[in-house]
């Protein structure tokens, strides 16, 4: 959605600022730079290399947790690593999401049944968007990320409405 | 003045001396800015990782430093041990392959590879020889394709970024061919005790030859891109040496240990699937920095190029898979079987008690071995020059940890 | 490929370790010794004429009634290849050898955590892959999460 395009030349628009900010943000979706394992190869590296180009929907890679809004877990977190997860997450600044990228990240995948594995990130820190496959290929990955930047209107919209109720 | 010390100057400077009138604070300050009395140094621990992008994966190091040079640095692994060897022994031997591909992740057809030789020397099963060819076509191709990871992320280790770019777009090329073969892009699930699982199609065919064509042409762009550069020569010449007698001591197998001047390449020394049917350079290099390093890895792509064609053009007539019953039951025994990965020496020491599945798989990492040397190097580095020798021996944490 | 077995069971001998030989099937010649000898052996192998330098492994193997610690060594010069074998009672100490050959720093680490084994003269015992406390999961006594367990995740 390019604003100039809805509004014409030398027009004034009337919007929200909620739904404003949010509208940026949806198309600035920051990701941390975090691999953990094999899913950061295609979810991290390919899906920013020159042929899927995530950078064009606005998603590009942030080095540091405090400057990114979205969390991609790509790989299997073990009790270990379940630490670091929620150290990071508790960095990123709000509104922040996750997206569980792969199998490992949403229930374990092929090591579910090592004591060692934590059977999905969900139990560490709230998911927002659950991507399958082992890995999932880029597509999928940018798939998942419309899928967020879909939820992120969708939410916009309730809390809107459910003020607007509250109001009347 | 109540503080006399020099601010732009340095302090060995002689000045005048100054003034030591009483002066009257401005309202808002309580006490006159004095500032430190003296400048103490001491030993900074920082930890780097798990989540920098300089570590390759979730490596955490911890580093003491003075200023910026490493007093000592310890190596903390584990971050992503998911259990490959334990999971095997509750495996069949041809899913164990899923385990293995995950293992290494940017190798996979050699960690299945490894395992599946390993499963063969144990069951004394016979490989046909279109399924030799086929396993080193793949595998070579999949190591082309591993050492571009490594040449995009060397480079960015050094601060260099548009390399990676071109390094992707080859790499997605050889995924390509790699998915039209086995199904996936990463994740082959492709080598299997016995054989492989599919022939080589036509369009993986034709899709190869077109790389083919462009590869030298690319080569030589990815030669002058990263090894053309100056700043990149002297980031990383005569940084972290590693001596032969080092590498030795530490147990550095593949391209680190030939950069080092010993030539040992398991494709050569310990020949399997049909190597001792190619034709082939082992590239060694004497200096062991990382230079020598990023000499020996680019050659071994050319040579890697090399096998491809001869694969391609010498393609023996037959089957793929040999016969093999559908649930694998190799009688008791142990055997060691190793390849030569992108990263080293991959060994599985296979433990068989005439069941189903494995009773002991062991994964030789050679990865880990790298990390040893990599731990011993930090003291006297700078940071920068720590992050350079790391990013050049080529870790995979996925395989350290298994 | 095979090494010499009268010149190791000669370099063995010299060095007052018990060692018995066997030749298994798709491996090769097994060394097979006391867990109170396994740093002089290691050490004559390393100083024999055919310089056992090169570690190439080092893990652990849970037979069922003790823990097989697997030292396999290459020689470079001779291209031969090597396992040295010692039996370990379970919760028995593994003696390092890090300072005849570093690169059993970390797998030494590795086994011992994996086995339950406990790790002395290294200079960081420590646990490698696995937090502090946990279980040695390698053993054969460790289950893996059930089926049931994983449905209900």
């Amino acid at each position: 959605m390019a604003l100039d395009r809805l509004t014409g030349e030398n027009s004034v628009l009337f919007i929200r600022s909620e739904q404003l900010f949010d509208w940026a943000r949806r198309h600035s979706l920051w990701y941390m730079a975090f691999g953990i394992a094999c899913c950061a190869i295609e979810g991290l590296m390919h899906a920013s290399g020159p042929r899927f180009d995530f950078d064009r929907h606005g998603v590009f890679f942030r080095a540091s947790p405090r400057q990114a809004d979205v969390m991609i877990v790509a790989g299997t977190v073990n009790h270990k690593m379940a630490e670091t997860v929620k150290r990071l997450y508790d960095q990123m600044p709000e509104p922040k999401w996750v997206v569980a990228m792969g199998a490992c990240a949403s229930t374990g995948g092929p090591f579910r049944e090592y004591p060692n594995v934590i059977m999905g990130v969900d139990k560490v820190v709230p998911v927002d968007v659950y991507i399958p496959g082992c890995p999932p290929r880029p597509e999928s990955v940018q798939y998942g990320f419309l899928r967020l930047m879909d939820k992120i209107k969708a939410q916009t919209g309730e809390r809107l409405a459910a003020r607007s109720d509250s109001h009347s | 003045m109540s503080d006399p010390r020099d601010i732009v100057k340095h302090s060995g400077w002689i000045a005048a001396d100054v003034p030591t009138e009483p002066v009257t604070l401005p309202a808002v300050l309580v006490e006159p800015p004095c500032g430190v009395k003296e400048l103490m140094t001491e030993n900074l621990v920082v930890n780097m990782g798990p989540q920098h992008p300089s570590t390759h994966g979730v490596l955490r190091l911890l580093l003491e430093l003075d200023g910026e040079q490493i007093v000592r640095g310890e190596a903390v692994v584990g971050y992503l041990h998911r259990g490959i060897e334990k999971l095997a022994e509750h495996r069949r031997y041809n899913a164990v392959g899923t385990l293995m591909d995950r293992g290494d992740y940017v190798s996979g057809i050699m960690n299945e590879l490894a395992f599946a030789l390993a499963a063969e020397k144990v069951g004394e099963i016979e490989v046909p020889r279109r399924a030799s060819w086929l396993r080193v076509m793949m595998s070579e191709i999949n190591r082309l394709a591993s050492h571009l990871v490594w040449y995009g992320t060397m480079g960015l280790d050094a601060g260099a970024m548009g390399q990676f770019l071109y390094a992707v777009r080859d790499r997605e090329n050889l995924l390509d061919i790699l998915e039209d073969v086995s199904g996936q892009r990463m994740m082959f699930n492709y080598v299997r005790p016995g054989g492989v699982v599919n022939d080589i199609t036509t369009t993986a065919e034709a899709k190869l030859r077109t790389f083919l064509k462009t590869i030298d042409g690319y080569m030589e762009e990815h030669s002058a891109l990263l090894g053309g550069n100056e700043i990149f020569q002297g980031r990383m010449r005569g940084v972290g040496i590693v001596t032969k007698e080092m590498a030795v001591a530490f147990g550095i197998t593949g391209a680190n240990l030939r950069a080092s001047g010993l030539s040992f390449d398991v494709r050569r020394d310990r020949p399997y699937a049909a190597y001792d049917e190619m034709h082939f350079d082992i590239p060694v290099a004497s200096e062991g920095d990382c230079y020598a390093r990023y000499l020996v890895r680019m050659e071994e792509m050319r040579q890697s190029i090399r096998i491809i064609r001869q694969c391609l053009d010498g393609m023996p007539e037959g089957d793929h898979m040999g016969k093999i019953a559908k649930v694998f039951r190799p009688p008791a025994g142990e055997a060691y079987a190793a390849v030569e990965s992108p990263r080293g020496e991959l060994g599985v020491y296979l433990v068989s008690d005439g069941t189903d599945s494995p009773y002991r798989m062991r994964y030789r990492p050679p990865a880990l071995y790298a990390l040893q040397l990599g731990e011993a190097m930090l003291p006297g580095l700078l940071i920068a020059d720590a992050v350079v020798s790391l990013g050049s021996l080529d870790f995979v944490l996925g395989e350290i940890d298994r | 490929m095979q090494p010499d077995p009268t010149l190791i069971a000669k370099t063995l001998a010299e060095a007052g370790v018990e060692a018995s030989f066997e030749e298994v099937r798709a491996l090769g010649y097994v060394v097979r010794i006391a867990p109170e000898s396994v740093r002089a052996a290691i050490g004559a192998l390393k100083d024999c004429s055919r310089s056992f330098d090169f570690l190439v492994d080092l893990f652990g193997i849970d037979t069922g009634e003790a823990i097989d610690v697997v030292y396999h060594v290459r020689s470079f010069g001779d291209d031969a290849e090597l396992h040295v074998k010692a039996e370990h009672a379970y919760d028995s100490v593994l003696t390092s050898v890090w300072d005849i050959l570093p690169a059993a720093l970390m797998a030494e680490r590795e086994c011992a955590e994996m086995f339950g084994l406990k790790l002395a003269g290294h200079p960081n015992p420590k646990h490698l892959l696995l937090t502090e406390g946990s279980q040695p999961l390698l053993r054969k006594s460790i289950e893996i999460r059930t089926a049931e367990e994983v449905r209900n995740r």
